[in-house]
């Protein structure tokens, strides 16, 4: 079987003005009857960038994704691409070109007339489309399955097809609707790459909604995290990760635990919280400090935690602090995911380098304390009301 | 000690492969009795044993002296049957494509259209027959039996026209809009390629099903029989293996469109594997 070779597109295959691949949306709403799938959405998407639109099943990613394509008409509010108001054009028209997740791959032509569709329409004639569509081909490397039909293909030959036939339309804008989600691991992680190189030489903006953190992060210069319709936080990879301004987006992205606590004293650059049981922690103060008595959340990353059995007879109340039992440890190759059952039933989890772990190793149902040094501290700037929960709590990122 | 077993069949195997078996001689067995039989001898005896085998009966059915005008009520059958293929494609492929989209009253009309379904052929054509009297309009094979068939195979391409469509993902019309294909190019170039198969289906259906219909023919086709029709006079007094010899044209003339059919579908999809 033939995995993957790369793909390998002509330099500078683009020639679109600068800015032309710019997408903002605004004020945007999609209401399907009485529910809402997208609520007043207002985003900017620079051109030649690579955004991925996460978030659960159900958020309206993919709602939000069909309707930049032209294929679901908003309810109000506009789409631009470049300059151009684009709601009501048709997808040639907008400059953008998608790619199914199911593929769409037309069952009853060739590989070659797959990616020929779009210059038949257009009335190009059989020679020329052809030989155009040979050399699109030749370009993701696939030019030896030209006669094949696409049932005979592979699932990852069948992907390369529906790239090269969306690439033909020399888009703007390539939209991609969960397109790694029909391989398997090891065609994903690869594609993953590809896809990446490909937006890079093509300079094309790439919009790809996915419902996976880790492609999120390893893909996409700009990251925007959904849930029920609404934005949580459209920034960087790495601000996503690092700095999440909401608990829902500190809890969704995976590395981080969200503690919650009411503001004790202020002094200097360090407030102290104090969590319903009475625990304290230390948070760095970046700007105006917020009042006494008020609900604070704070998130920290699920690495730079350490992990020790309870110290016998400490007498002053422990700081930066949690205390439970171990619910379930799992190895992990560089590092041990060690889950921690707190008192108030949530899960604290910490990821321990494996070289220290196996110094001192904890088990299911051993009391442990959680430590952190108050500099990997971050404050959210939403506390948790408790309303919202990591919808994928428990999973492995 | 037992033999080990190697997925040893069980005895309820048998008892089913004879069940099977028997199902199999009652389908066929009447069928091949009166193909059997359509080869008498001039002894003309209507019952077992074929005695002085010979196609005389055949050249009877064809060159009629004695027996009813077959040949006139083939050239009439087929046609109606023809056109009967061909309105309820036509119809079928087209109602099909409206339902895809949702539309007020759909579901009523969809249960309106299968109802027909449900009244009795021969109530049907009671009916038919007086509105058209009332309406002044003399019952023939080209309009009122024309009506009558299709009122019997719509609901049927209606059907199969749902069960083909519900599997026809809509993504592959979205991607056709996707690379610029307008609606029309969209069918034309998309849809209809995909769903050709499902519409041979439909032409089939249409096809046999009005090629050998009786109630719903009885009192429309007017003054001239169709097929069936015929037989059926010729049942109450032909006594010669002429008969016979015409079930086995007919049987004949089926097997053939339905060969046809099913042999343009394996072509497609043999095609589409790519294995040709």
């Amino acid at each position: 079987m033939n995995y993957a070779p790369t793909i390998a597109p002509a330099a500078a295959t683009s020639a679109h003005a600068k800015g032309a691949g710019e997408i903002r949306l605004v004020n945007l709403t999609k209401s399907f009857g009485d529910t809402d799938a997208v609520k007043n959405i207002n985003l900017t998407i620079p051109h030649g960038s690579y955004c991925c639109l996460l978030g659960p099943s159900g958020c309206g990613k993919t709602t939000i994704l069909r309707m930049i394509a032209g294929h679901e008409t908003p309810t109000s509010g506009e789409i631009y691409i470049g300059d151009d108001m684009v709601v009501g054009k048709s997808p040639v028209e907008r400059g953008t070109a998608m790619m199914f997740q199911s593929y769409a791959l037309f069952p009853h032509l060739s590989v070659l007339d797959n990616v020929a569709f779009y210059l038949k329409m257009r009335g190009v004639g059989k020679e020329e489309r052809r030989a155009r569509a040979r050399e699109m081909l030749e370009r993701v490397q696939l030019s030896h399955l030209a006669d094949r039909m696409p049932a005979q293909l592979s699932g990852g030959q069948q992907q390369r097809v529906a790239l090269a036939r969306s690439l033909i339309t020399n888009p703007k804008v390539l939209l991609l609707d969960e397109p790694l989600s029909a391989l398997d691991e090891f065609l994903r992680l690869k594609m993953r790459g590809e896809l990446k190189n490909l937006q890079a030489e093509l300079g094309i903006t790439f919009v790809h909604v996915t419902h996976t953190q880790p492609e999120a992060i390893a893909l996409a210069d700009m990251v925007v995290v959904m849930d029920t319709g609404r934005i949580e936080q459209a920034a960087s990879a790495n601000e996503i990760y690092n700095r999440p301004t909401t608990p829902y987006v500190a809890r969704f992205m995976g590395g981080q635990n969200v503690l919650t606590g009411k503001v004790k004293s202020v002094a200097g650059k360090i407030m102290v919280l104090e969590s319903a049981k009475g625990e304290h922690f230390e948070v760095p103060v970046a700007g105006s400090a917020p009042k006494t008595r008020e609900t604070v959340s704070i998130s920290v990353r699920r690495d730079r935690i350490s992990i020790a059995k309870p110290g016998k007879g400490k007498a002053a109340a422990p700081v930066n602090t949690v205390a439970g039992m171990v619910d379930s440890t799992e190895y992990q190759g560089s590092f041990v995911k060690v889950s921690v059952r707190l008192e108030n039933g949530e899960l604290f989890v910490a990821h321990v380098p494996d070289h220290d772990y196996f110094a001192g190793p904890v088990n299911h149902g051993d009391a442990v304390v959680a430590h952190w040094s108050p500099e990997h501290v971050h404050v959210l700037s939403k506390a948790d009301t408790g309303g919202v929960k990591d919808p994928y709590a428990g999973s492995e990122h | 000690m037992a033999a080990p077993s190697y997925g040893k069949r069980p005895w309820t195997f048998y008892v089913l492969a004879a069940l099977f078996t028997l199902f199999v001689i009652f389908l066929y067995g009447p069928m091949i009795s009166v193909l059997v039989l359509s080869f008498q001898g001039p002894s003309a005896a209507l019952n077992f044993p074929l005695r002085d085998p010979s196609l005389m009966w055949f050249d009877e059915l064809f060159n009629p002296r004695r027996v009813g005008d077959v040949p006139g009520a083939f050239s009439r059958s087929l046609p109606l049957a023809l056109i009967t293929m061909l309105l309820t494609v036509l119809i079928a492929v087209t109602a099909g494509f409206a339902f895809r989209r949702r539309f007020r009253g759909a579901t009523l009309v969809f249960y309106m259209a299968i109802a027909s379904l449900i009244i009795p052929g021969l109530v049907l054509s009671i009916g038919i027959l007086v509105t058209a009297r009332f309406l002044g309009l003399s019952a023939s094979w080209y309009t009122t039996a024309l009506g009558a068939h299709l009122s019997w195979t719509l609901p049927f391409g209606l059907l199969i026209m749902f069960a083909v469509l519900g599997r026809l993902s809509p993504s592959y019309e979205e991607a056709a809009y996707d690379l610029g294909a307008r609606r029309w190019q969209t069918i034309k170039e998309v849809v209809l390629p995909i769903v050709f198969p499902g519409i041979i289906a439909v032409a089939l259906f249409g096809f046999t099903l009005s090629y050998d219909e009786f109630p719903r023919s009885w009192l429309t086709v007017g003054t001239l029989n169709t097929l069936p029709l015929e037989i059926w006079t010729m049942t109450t007094n032909v006594t010669s293996p002429a008969l016979y010899a015409l079930g086995t044209v007919t049987t004949v003339v089926s097997f053939i469109v339905i060969a046809l059919a099913l042999g343009s579908i394996l072509i497609i999809q043999r095609r589409r594997s790519g294995s040709s």
